[in-house]
C-alpha cells in the first residue's frame, strides 16, 4: 500500500513515515506544501495521501484545498486530512457529496497505532474514517424533537461506529459482538430513523452524517 | 498634515486684518483735482467742437470723443477713491486724462499747445494697453507684455516725434516742431506708425485671447471687458491703416467708439461688484441664523462669494493641524497650485481658512465681509469639526487597540499550533512506537500507554485554550464553516442561516464568530431558552448578524454579559450593536458591521 504525506512539522513527518513503514505500508513520498503534494499525487498515484490541514504559505486552508483538488481529480486516491482541530463544518466541506476514500482525524490519533493504520487502510480501500469528536459531536447535538431518543444504548454505539466509518466486522470487533448481531442493530437503527439502509459502508457514513447534521 | 507656520507662508493672500476705514472709501486731493480737469476737459471739448462745428458736431464719433475720455477718467477716479489698493482704477483714470488732455490741447490756438497735443494724441492708447496687460491684478509682470507695451509706446513717442519733423499743418495753428518740412518723409513714417500698431494689436490680441483662455471660470468672467478691449484696439488700428487709403466705415468707427466708452464703465462695474456683492451678505446672516451645519456653512459662503470651487478648512489647535468638514485632515494648497487662501481669523488665532479661486483675492473686502459674517458660524463649525476629528480620532484608537489584541492572540495561537501541541503529537508517536517495540505484555508498555493518555487529556486542553485564543478556523475556512461547529456544540439547539457565500473580510469574520459564540453562551447560562436562530445575511455593505432566542429575556445589556466587548469590538469596525431583551420576550441581539467588497 503506497502512501503520501504532506506534513509541514519536520518531526512529525519523520515520526509517520517510520510508524507507516514499520507497520507495513510504504511512504513513496513525503513533502511540506500543497503543491508538492499534488505533485507527488500525479508522478506516484499512492493508494491514499495523509494531508496536514495547515500547511504553508498562509498555513489557512492550504491542506484542505489540496485535498479536495485530490478527491475531484484523482477519485481512486484515498485522501486522509490530519488537524489539530476538528470540526463539523470542515468534515462536510471534505465530504462534500460522497465519504468515499475520505478520512478526516484528528492529529492526535496517529499515535493510536493499530486504530490510525486501520483508518489508514480503510480510506486507501475506498472507505472512510471520520474522528469520533465529529459523530460525537453531531450525535449530541440539541435537537428540538430528538428522533435519536428512539434508539437504545448499543443502537446508539453501533451508529457512532457506523459513522465513523467502519464495516460491521469492524464494529463487530469493536464491541465484541456477533457479525449477525451487529447487522440486526444496524437495520433497526435504519428503520427507526426512517433512512433507506445502503450497501456500501462509505456510502452510509454520509448518509448518517447528513441525518445527523440536519 | 500640514503646520501652521507652513501654512500662513503658502497662503496666497495675507491673513486679513479688516477694513481700515481711514484709509478707504476717501477721495483724497489730487483725486479731486483730476476729477475737475476731466470734467473742464470735457466741457471744453464739448464747447470747442459746438463752437467750430455747431450742435450737428457733436453726432459724429470725433465730436463724441470727449465721452471716451470722461468715461475712463470718471471710471478710474471713481474706483481709485472706493479701491485705492486696486492699481485699475489709477491706471484707467490715467488713460482718461491723457486722452481729454490731448484732445483739449490740439484744439488750441497757441501753435505749442497745439504741438504738444499732437504728440500726445496716442499716449493713452500705450496706457490703455498696459491697463488691458495689468488686469485684474494691476501689475504688469511678464516680460512679454512689456515688450507689447513697449512697441505700442515706440509708435506713440518716438515715431510720433520723428514724424512731427517732417509733417506740417499747411495753415494755423502751426506745427512747432517741424524742421524740415517734407511730406513725404511725414508719409512714410506716418504708415511705419500705422503697419506697426497693427502688427501690435495683433499680438497683443493673440496675448489676451490666450489668456482668457487659460483663466479659471469666474476670472473669465471677469476678463471679457479686456478681450472687448484689445478686439477694440485691432479694429481700430485697422480702421486708421485702411484710412491711409481713404478706406472708411463709419459703422465700425461708431463700434470702436461705444466699446471705448463701455470698457471703463464695464470694468468699473466688477470693482464695485464686490461692493454690490455685499449686499448678499445680507442673505448669508439670513442663513446662518438657521445653525448651519458645516457643509450647509460651506455651501451658503460659496453661493455668496459665487465661488463654487470655495471649500473650508478649520484650524484644530489640539491637533496643529487643518481639516476638512468631516474631521479628517487636509493639505493647505501651496502658491502657484491655482487656488487661494484667506485665514479666517479670531482673537489673533486662525479658526479656518477659506480655500477659494485666486480670482476672489480681487475682492478683499467682500472676503472681509463674508468671514466677519459668518465668524460665529465658523467658530461653530470649527467645534463641530474638532469634535468629529476627536470621534475620528478615538474610533481610530479602538480599532487599532482592538487588531493589535486581535493579531498578538493570533500570534499566539499559531505559537501554540506550530509550538507545543506538534512537539506533543511527536511525542505521544514517539511513545507509542516504542509501545509497538516492547511488546503487547511489557509492563513498561502499559506505563507508555498511561503516559500517552496524559498527553492526550494535555492535548485536549491546549487545543481549548488555543481555540479561545484565536478561531483559526474562521481565518482558514470563513464563518459559514466555523459557525456550523459552534452552533452544533451549543447546549441549546440552534437553527443557523449563514446566507453568505463569499468570504468577508478577516476582523468582520472574527467579530461576527465571537459575536454568535457569546450570545450562545449568554443564552445558554441565563435565557432559558429552548430554541435559537443565529442568521448571517449581507445587505449592501452590512455584514448582519443577529441572534434571537426565546427565553425569558430581561438581559443586562449594561454589565457583565460580555456584551460590552461585542459592542466595543463591532463599533470599532464602524459597525453597531443592538439588543432587544424585554423581561418574558426574548433576547434578540443583532450586529451591522459594515463590510465594502
Amino acid at each position: 500500500m503506497r502512501v503520501v504525506i504532506a506534513e509541514d512539522s519536520v518531526l512529525l513527518r519523520e515520526g509517520l513515515t517510520q510508524l507507516l513503514g514499520t507497520n507495513g505500508l510504504e511512504v513513496v513520498g513525503s513533502c511540506a506544501t500543497a503543491d508538492d503534494l499534488l505533485l507527488k499525487v500525479r508522478s506516484y498515484s499512492p493508494d491514499v495521501v495523509i494531508v496536514d490541514i495547515r500547511l504553508p504559505p498562509t498555513h489557512n486552508d492550504e491542506g484542505l484545498r489540496a485535498a479536495l483538488e485530490i478527491r475531484a481529480h484523482h477519485p481512486d486516491v484515498g485522501v486522509l486530512v490530519l488537524s489539530q482541530y476538528v470540526e463539523v463544518g470542515l468534515a462536510m466541506k471534505l465530504l462534500a457529496d460522497s465519504a468515499e476514500g475520505a478520512g478526516y482525524l484528528l492529529k492526535d490519533r496517529i499515535s493510536d497505532v493499530e486504530e490510525f493504520i486501520a483508518a489508514v487502510e480503510r480510506v486507501a480501500t475506498g472507505g472512510s474514517a471520520i474522528d469520533p469528536i465529529i459523530v460525537s459531536t453531531l450525535l449530541t447535538r440539541q435537537r428540538e424533537d430528538d428522533p435519536l431518543a428512539a434508539l437504545t444504548r448499543r443502537e446508539r454505539e453501533v451508529l457512532e461506529l457506523m459513522a465513523e466509518g467502519r464495516s460491521n466486522q469492524g464494529i463487530a470487533d469493536k464491541l465484541v459482538l456477533s457479525l449477525r448481531a451487529v447487522e440486526k442493530y444496524v437495520s433497526s437503527i435504519f428503520g427507526k430513523l426512517g433512512l433507506p439502509s445502503s450497501g456500501r459502508d462509505s456510502r452510509r457514513v454520509l448518509a448518517v452524517l447528513l441525518y445527523l447534521r440536519s | 498634515m500640514a503646520m501652521p507656520e507652513t501654512v500662513s507662508a503658502t497662503a496666497s493672500v495675507a491673513p486679513w486684518s479688516g477694513p481700515d476705514p481711514g484709509r478707504r472709501r476717501r477721495t483724497t486731493w489730487p483725486q479731486w483735482g483730476l476729477w475737475l480737469m476731466a470734467l473742464a476737459a470735457a466741457a471744453g471739448a464739448v464747447a470747442t467742437t459746438v463752437a467750430n462745428e455747431g450742435l450737428n458736431g457733436l453726432e459724429t464719433p470725433n465730436g463724441l470723443k470727449f465721452l471716451v475720455g470722461l468715461a475712463f477718467a470718471g471710471s478710474g477716479l471713481y474706483a481709485w477713491g472706493r479701491r485705492p489698493d486696486n492699481r485699475l482704477g489709477p491706471l484707467m483714470a490715467a488713460v482718461g486724462c491723457l486722452y481729454l488732455l490731448a484732445q483739449i490741447l490740439v484744439q488750441a490756438h497757441a501753435a505749442a499747445l497745439f504741438t504738444a497735443g499732437v504728440w500726445l494724441s496716442d499716449a493713452w492708447v500705450v496706457v490703455f494697453v498696459a491697463f488691458l496687460l495689468a488686469f485684474p491684478d494691476g501689475r504688469v509682470t511678464e516680460r512679454f507684455d512689456l515688450v507689447v507695451i513697449g512697441m505700442f509706446a515706440l509708435m506713440a513717442f518716438p515715431l510720433e516725434l520723428a514724424w512731427l519733423l517732417f509733417w506740417t499743418t499747411g495753415g494755423s495753428p502751426e506745427n512747432t516742431l517741424a524742421a524740415w518740412p517734407n511730406d513725404t518723409v511725414a508719409g512714410n513714417i506716418d504708415s511705419a506708425q500705422r503697419a506697426l500698431v497693427v502688427v501690435a494689436s495683433v499680438v497683443l490680441a493673440i496675448a489676451l485671447a490666450r489668456r482668457w483662455a487659460l483663466a479659471s471660470p469666474p476670472l473669465r468672467r471677469a476678463l471679457v471687458p479686456i478681450l472687448v478691449g484689445a478686439v477694440a484696439i485691432l479694429l481700430g488700428s485697422v480702421l486708421v491703416a485702411l484710412d491711409k487709403f481713404q478706406i472708411e466705415f463709419p459703422t465700425a468707427r461708431w463700434a470702436v467708439f461705444a466699446a471705448y466708452v463701455a470698457i471703463p464703465l464695464v470694468v468699473l462695474g466688477g470693482i464695485l461688484r464686490s461692493r454690490l456683492a455685499r449686499s448678499t451678505v445680507g442673505d448669508l446672516f439670513v442663513e446662518l441664523r438657521a445653525d448651519p451645519s458645516p457643509a450647509e456653512l460651506r455651501d451658503a459662503l460659496a453661493r455668496t462669494l459665487r465661488d463654487p470651487s470655495l471649500s473650508l478648512a478649520y484650524w484644530l489647535p489640539q491637533f496643529r493641524s487643518w481639516s476638512d468638514l468631516d474631521g479628517r485632515p487636509v493639505e493647505m494648497p501651496t502658491d502657484g497650485g491655482g487656488r487661494a487662501t484667506t485665514m479666517v481669523d479670531r482673537q489673533g488665532e486662525h479658526v479656518a481658512a477659506l480655500i477659494h479661486d485666486p480670482a476672489l483675492a480681487d475682492e478683499p473686502e467682500l472676503l472681509d465681509a463674508v468671514s466677519a459674517a459668518a465668524g460665529i458660524a465658523i467658530e461653530n463649525g470649527r467645534l463641530h469639526v474638532e469634535l468629529r476629528a476627536r470621534l475620528e480620532e478615538l474610533r481610530g484608537s479602538r480599532s487599532r487597540i482592538i487588531e493589535a489584541g486581535q493579531k498578538e492572540r493570533q500570534r499566539l495561537e499559531r505559537n501554540l499550533h506550530d509550538g507545543a501541541q506538534q512537539r506533543l503529537i511527536a511525542l505521544s508517536l514517539e511513545l507509542s512506537l516504542l509501545e509497538q517495540e516492547l511488546g503487547p505484555d511489557a509492563d513498561a508498555g502499559l506505563r507508555l500507554s498511561q503516559a500517552r493518555r496524559e498527553i492526550a487529556t494535555s492535548l485536549g486542553e491546549l487545543r481549548e485554550v488555543a481555540r479561545g485564543l484565536h478561531p483559526a478556523v474562521v481565518t482558514g475556512h470563513g464563518l459559514a464553516v466555523a459557525l456550523e461547529q459552534l452552533t452544533a456544540r451549543a447546549p441549546v439547539p440552534v437553527r443557523l442561516t449563514v446566507a453568505i457565500d463569499e468570504r468577508l473580510p478577516e476582523q468582520v469574520e472574527v467579530a461576527a464568530y465571537y459575536l454568535v459564540s457569546e450570545s450562545l453562551v449568554n443564552t445558554a447560562k441565563h435565557a432559558r431558552a429552548t430554541s435559537v436562530s443565529v442568521d448571517v445575511s449581507r445587505t449592501n455593505d452590512q455584514a448582519v448578524v443577529e441572534v434571537v432566542d426565546d427565553g425569558i429575556g430581561g438581559a443586562d445589556t449594561e454589565h457583565g454579559t460580555g456584551l460590552r466587548g461585542l459592542a466595543d469590538r463591532v463599533e470599532a469596525l464602524g459597525g453597531r450593536l443592538r439588543v432587544w431583551s424585554p423581561s418574558g420576550g426574548g433576547t434578540r441581539v443583532r450586529a451591522e458591521i459594515p463590510c465594502a467588497s
